[in-house]
């Protein structure tokens, strides 16, 4: 006897009939309802772009910090549970302080992204009693960083999968901004380029008007370390549009 | 930590040809303590004979002054100069005389036979186990390193100029490599004619 | 109140203790010099215990890389342990990441590897040559508990102590009142490793037989070998 869909999205570890796991899939749709972020990568550096969701006025927008640092030579930005995106974000911080300690190099940008991902992917193991989270983490990621002198972009989804890219779009407004990007990036596009393209691209899907307190920039290059865009470069960006 | 090591210290001869070569380092210490940089390990005893004496430097003094009274003993007696060979002989019977509580110290003997100005080196154990090769000798806290050098830059039939600049790089490269042992060093040339003495500068740490 | 009880020490005449005593020295010696483009390495072959000769023919040198060599002596069980454990962690490390371990990498793993028993030490003296990830020579020597030093040349083993200074003498320039160090050729290189081991088997009882000499340049890896005193 077969259980109903509503059965089989209980348990993490059950495939439906189909072959789906459902809170997988659930944790996917949950980063719909998250902020936009797009990342874009060209040959001289990536730049990731975010959106800051102001729930109130209230609120001190500059205490929201929606790309992280994760080493000095990649840059994060998450979309979806901003509590689930901690863990996962400390574990790549450690990740990378680990691996520059064993090997005194920094760590590759997939090893980073596959170390988060063998985290995502543990709520499988919930099950024999260890501390391993009780459902799929609700985050997508977007890694921007310099590997051995190259600029890279990784994406990573709450299935534990991860994907190099060379422009991605995560969030409430992914769908739009990705076939955006689908029409207007491409390979040899200049760092300039990428910058106006992802803040463009933020202006037409956010729904609040475009300002310097409700987004993030960074721009990672070769031989510099993390650095995030300044308010006035912020603004500057936004009116070169 | 050895007794032999308390003070630190190194020396070693060469030979060459119609000439040898003795060297020492300057330093005498307390352990890792350096007391002072003027402690010169090497004594004159005859014209062409010259004595190195290396451990704890309180034997070093005491053997000095107890082989130069048997020396001048025997060359009072005797009438003659002591020969390098005779006199190894001396140190090397004086040290085991205390074969069961022995002075800690290591001995070195250069020279040139006053008369048949052959090259003679020497060196002993504490207890005066005699040792005369026929290209160097070395002893003292960095004697390791030295034989390493000796054994690579040493080559027969050396004259004075050069057997100076090997013994000086030698004693030089290996006491760099020793905590316990450099300050400085003193260089004797021994040949028919003419002693050289020549003072190097080194690292200071 | 109880009163401790205590059993006199469980003897029987004639049963001696042993100790157990984890440790041997197995002897050999390595000599290693890097240049501008190019790295010399080199081992004695001779493994002995005490005044035993093992073998005359025991390579001390592992090829961890296309541009990474590591010469390993000491205790020789703990160099097998270790130069396996090393072989599996860069096998490890390919599989994970997908590219060959650099030789900064290996030698700061090198370096973790020891140092996680820093109570129980591998017995063990390393020095580790290789091409670094701009192509130049670099030589890392180590101690037993993982202690790393990135130099230019190093002599490690039996016969560590009688031939730095030789090296410091011919190729450091120590002789020298210069401040630029000289650049030492890839030929010269070779000369000087190979006379310090002739050397060496003259007074170090634990080093002698014959000696193998790997050049590692970016065109890879030549290896020699030379005839030392057998005796």
């Amino acid at each position: 006897m077969f259980l109903t869909r509503a059965e089989y999205d209980r348990g993490v570890n059950t495939f439906s009939p189909e072959g789906r796991l459902f809170q997988v899939e659930y944790a996917i749709e949950a980063i719909k309802l998250g902020s936009t972020a797009i990342g874009i990568c060209t040959s001289s550096g990536v730049v990731l772009a975010a959106e800051k969701r102001s729930t109130s006025e209230l609120m001190v927008s500059s205490s929201v910090e929606k790309i992280v640092q994760v080493d000095r030579h990649i840059g994060c930005v998450t979309s979806g549970l901003t509590a689930d995106a901690r863990t996962l974000i400390d574990r790549a911080r450690v990740e990378c302080q680990n691996y520059w300690f064993i090997y005194n190099e920094p760590m590759p940008i997939e090893s980073c992204a596959q170390a988060v991902s063998a985290m995502a992917i543990q709520f499988g193991d919930s099950s024999d009693g260890g501390s391993a989270m009780s459902r799929p983490f609700g985050v997508a990621m977007l890694f921007a960083g310099i590997n051995e002198g190259v600029p890279q972009l990784w994406h990573m989804d709450p299935s534990g999968t991860y994907v190099r890219y060379g422009a991605k779009a995560i969030g409430s407004g992914s769908e739009g901004a990705q076939q955006t990007l689908k029409d207007e990036y491409h390979k040899d596009m200049s760092l300039q380029e990428a910058t106006k393209l992802a803040m463009s691209i933020l202006k037409q899907v956010m729904e609040e008007k475009l300002e310097s307190k409700n987004v993030e920039v960074l721009v990672m290059k070769p031989n510099e370390d993390f650095r995030m865009f300044s308010k006035e470069e912020v603004e500057r960006e936004i009116n070169a549009l | 930590m050895s007794i032999m090591a308390y003070n630190g210290g190194c020396l070693v001869a060469m030979r060459g040809k119609n000439c040898v070569a003795i060297a020492t380092d300057h330093r005498f210490g307390i352990q890792a303590q350096t007391i002072s940089t003027d402690f010169e390990k090497v004594f004159q005893v005859n014209p062409r004979t010259f004595l190195g004496l290396v451990g704890l430097q309180t034997d070093i003094l005491t053997v000095h002054d107890r082989i130069m009274f048997r020396k001048k003993l025997y060359e009072d007696r005797e009438n003659r100069e002591m020969t390098p060979e005779p006199f190894s002989a001396m140190i090397s019977n004086f040290l085991y005389e205390h074969r069961f509580g022995p002075y800690f110290i290591e001995p070195v003997i250069a020279g040139l036979h006053p008369k048949t100005l052959e090259p003679f080196i020497c060196n002993m154990d504490l207890i005066g186990c005699p040792n005369k090769p026929d290209d160097f000798v070395v002893a003292g806290t960095c004697s390791e390193q030295l034989y390493g050098m000796c054994e690579t830059l040493w080559k027969e039939d050396l004259e004075p100029a050069e057997l100076s600049e090997v013994i000086s790089q030698a004693i030089v490269s290996a006491f760099d490599r020793d905590a316990i042992s450099g300050w400085g060093a003193t260089v004797y040339i021994i040949e028919k004619d003419k002693i050289t003495k020549k003072q190097i500068k080194t690292r200071m740490d | 109140m109880h009163k401790i009880q205590s059993f006199p020490e469980y003897q029987v005449p004639g049963a001696q203790h042993q100790d157990f005593s984890p440790y041997e020295s197995n002897g050999g010696s390595i000599v290693a010099i890097a240049g501008e483009d190019y790295v010399v390495i080199a081992a004695d072959t001779r493994l002995s215990s005490g005044y035993t000769i093992h073998t005359r023919k025991q390579n001390k040198l592992f090829q961890l890389s296309e541009k990474t060599v590591l010469g390993s002596t000491g205790c020789w069980c703990d160099t097998l342990a270790l130069t396996s454990l090393v072989n599996a962690r860069m096998q490890m490390y390919e599989h994970l990441h997908l590219k060959t371990m650099s030789t900064e990498a290996v030698a700061q793993m090198l370096s973790i590897l020891m140092y996680n028993r820093r109570f129980f030490p591998y017995y063990v003296s390393n020095v580790l040559a290789g091409l670094d990830s701009e192509g130049k020579g670099v030589v890392y020597s180590y101690d037993p508990i993982g202690h790393c030093e990135r130099t230019t040349y190093r002599a490690g083993g039996s016969a560590g102590t009688l031939l730095q200074p030789v090296l410091d003498n011919q190729i450091g320039g120590k002789d020298r009142d210069v401040k630029n160090k000289p650049k030492v050729p890839l030929e010269k290189a070779k000369e000087v490793a190979k006379d310090a081991f002739i050397s060496a088997a003259e007074r170090d009882i634990y080093t002698g037989d014959s000696v193998i000499l790997k050049v590692i340049t970016k065109d890879g890896i030549t290896e020699e070998e030379v005839q030392l005193r057998k005796d």
